[in-house]
C-alpha cells in the first residue's frame, strides 16, 4: 500500500484518490453478496483501505456484481452502472459473471456480464473468500495505476456494441440511449 | 487584521470540521474493534469526488449548495473561536438563529430539485426532526440571553469566563442539561440519524449528488459538524480563551457526542420528536422558568 508516500501523491493525485476512496455500491445479486457483510465489518474491516459501501450509486464508483445475474436484474445492473460518475470500476465476483458457472444452461441468466457492461477484473471461485476481495481490490489498485482499468472508457467507445447486446437480450430498452454514437453519425 | 480573521476563520472551521469527520471515522472504528480507515480520508474522498464527473439536476441543484455554504460561513464568522471572533457585532445570537437555518433550508431546496423519492423522505424527516429540537434550543438559548442580559455571543462568552460556565452555575445548569440532550440531533448523530439513514433511504437528501456536488456536500456537513459542537461550546460551556483550549474542549463534546452515536440504535422519526418535545424540552422550560424568577 502507497498511500503514505507523498511522492506519488504529487506524481498523480488524481489515481492516488480513486485508488483509496473506492465507494462499493449495495447492489446484490445472487449468493456472492454473503462475504460482503463480513468484508466492511470487524473480521476483514475493508475500510482501512478505504473501501466502504455506498449507498446510492451516485456516490459510489467501484460495482461489485456478486453472483449470477438473471435477465430481470440485468437491466437493473445496467441502469445502475450508467448512473455512477465516471470514473468508476466494475469487478465480477465468483464464476457466475464470468461464464454462468453451475448456471451455465439456465433459461434465465446471462452467461458472459462482460457482454452487456464492461468489467475491469474478475474474482474467480465458488465462492471466493472475502480474502480474494482484498486480493482484487490491490490488483485493481495495479490497474488504476497502470490507466488499464478503463472499462468506462470503453463503453463510451463501444456504445453502440454493448446497446445492442443489451437490447438482444432484454428486447426495447425503456431508457434513451447514455451516449449518442458519434461514429455513425 | 481583522479582514485576515474574516479569511481565515472558515478555513480553519473547514480544517477543524474535516478533521473531526476522519477522526469520528476512526474512533467509531476502534469502537467496533476495527483499524478503521487514516484520519485524512475525507480529504482523499473530497478530492476524489472533485475530479469526478458530476451530474446535475438543474440549475437550483447547484444554487441550493452554494445558498447553504454560504449560511454556514456566515454562521462561522459570528462563533467566538477561543478569543477569535470575527464579527462580533452586538447581535450575534440572533444572526446565529436565523443563519443556521440557511444550511439545512440550502440541501432541501437543491435535494428537492433531483426528484429523487428518498430525497423528499429525507428532506421531510429534516424539517420534522429539526421542528424537534429547534423548539427546546430557543428555550436553552433564550434562557441564557436572559440569565447574561444579552443577546451578543461574545458578551456571553465573556460573561462565563469572568463567572463561571453554564454548566457550574445554578439555573442555567438545567439549559446545559437539556442541552446535552438535544445535541446530537443537533449533529445529526446515530440516536437521530433519521436525515440520512443510508441503509433505508439510501443517504436521504443527498441521494442524487455526484462528483462535485457531493464534494460541496462533504464540506457543507464538515462545516455544520463544527458550527454544532463549537455553538455548545460557546454557549454553556464557557468558549476559551485561546483557540487551542477551544479546540480541547470541542474534542471532549465530539467524543461525548461519537459514544453516544456508537451505543444507540436509530430511532423513528415520530420516536425521535416525542422524546425531543418531552425531555430536553421540560428541563429547558424549567431551566427557563428558574432563571426568570431568580434573576441574576
Amino acid at each position: 500500500m502507497d498511500r503514505n508516500q507523498l511522492t506519488k501523491w504529487f506524481k498523480a493525485p488524481t489515481k492516488m484518490a480513486h485508488k483509496y476512496s473506492l465507494h462499493a455500491v449495495y447492489f446484490c445479486t445472487g449468493c456472492g453478496v454473503i462475504e460482503i457483510p463480513p468484508t466492511i465489518t470487524a473480521r476483514w474491516d475493508a475500510e482501512r483501505f478505504g473501501v466502504i459501501p455506498a449507498a446510492t450509486p451516485r456516490h459510489a464508483n467501484l460495482f461489485l456484481i456478486t453472483g449470477y445475474v438473471s435477465v430481470k436484474t440485468l437491466r437493473a445492473v445496467i441502469r445502475t452502472y450508467e448512473q455512477m460518475p465516471e470514473p468508476k470500476f466494475t469487478v465480477g465476483f465468483g464464476s457466475c459473471p464470468i461464464n454462468g458457472g453451475m448456471y451455465w444452461d439456465s433459461y434465465n441468466t446471462i452467461n458472459q456480464l462482460d457482454k452487456y457492461i464492461p468489467i475491469d477484473g474478475w474474482i474467480a471461485g465458488c465462492m471466493p473468500r472475502p480474502e480474494a476481495i482484498f486480493v482484487a481490490v490491490t490488483h485493481l489498485w495495479t490497474l488504476i495505476d497502470k490507466d488499464m482499468a478503463d472499462g468506462y472508457k470503453r463503453y463510451r467507445k463501444h456504445y453502440a456494441q454493448y446497446r445492442a447486446n443489451q437490447e438482444q437480450v432484454l428486447g426495447e430498452l425503456e431508457w434513451p440511449p447514455l451516449f449518442q454514437s458519434e461514429r455513425e453519425g | 487584521m481583522r479582514i485576515l480573521w474574516l479569511v481565515l476563520s472558515p478555513l480553519i472551521a473547514l480544517a477543524v470540521g474535516l478533521f473531526f469527520l476522519g477522526l469520528s471515522r476512526r474512533v467509531m472504528a476502534r469502537i467496533h474493534w476495527r483499524y478503521g480507515p487514516p484520519l485524512y480520508q475525507p480529504l482523499i474522498e473530497i478530492f476524489r469526488y472533485f475530479t469526478q464527473k458530476g451530474s446535475s439536476h438543474g440549475v437550483l441543484f447547484g444554487l441550493g449548495i452554494v445558498l447553504s455554504l454560504a449560511g454556514s460561513i456566515v454562521v462561522i464568522l459570528f462563533l467566538p473561536f477561543g478569543g477569535i471572533c470575527s464579527m462580533s457585532g452586538s447581535g450575534g445570537m440572533l444572526v446565529v438563529l436565523y443563519m443556521m437555518l440557511l444550511a439545512p433550508l440550502g440541501i432541501a431546496l437543491s435535494g428537492g430539485e433531483a426528484a429523487n423519492p428518498n430525497a423528499s423522505i429525507g428532506i421531510s424527516r429534516k424539517l420534522m426532526l429539526a421542528l424537534g429540537y429547534e423548539l427546546p434550543f430557543l428555550l436553552i438559548v433564550l434562557a441564557i440571553m436572559t440569565h447574561y442580559d444579552t443577546i451578543s455571543l461574545v458578551d456571553i462568552v465573556s460573561a462565563q469566563r469572568e463567572t463561571a460556565s453554564a454548566f457550574a452555575s445554578f439555573p442555567l445548569v438545567l439549559s446545559g442539561i437539556a442541552y446535552l440532550l438535544i445535541l446530537p440531533a443537533m449533529l445529526g448523530m446515530r440516536p437521530f440519524e433519521v436525515v440520512h439513514a443510508p441503509q433505508e433511504i439510501s443517504s436521504g437528501p443527498i441521494a442524487e449528488y455526484s462528483g462535485p456536488y457531493l464534494g460541496l456536500v462533504t464540506i457543507q456537513h464538515a462545516l455544520t459538524t463544527f458550527i454544532g459542537i463549537s455553538l455548545f461550546v460557546n454557549l454553556v460551556w464557557g468558549g476559551a480563551g485561546n483557540p487551542f483550549v477551544f479546540f480541547l474542549k470541542m474534542l471532549v463534546v465530539l467524543a461525548f457526542g461519537l459514544f453516544v452515536n456508537a451505543a444507540f440504535p436509530r430511532l423513528r422519526v415520530e420516536q425521535a420528536v416525542r422524546y425531543l418535545w418531552r425531555w430536553p424540552t421540560l428541563i429547558a422550560f424549567v431551566g427557563l422558568i428558574l432563571v426568570v424568577t431568580l434573576g441574576r
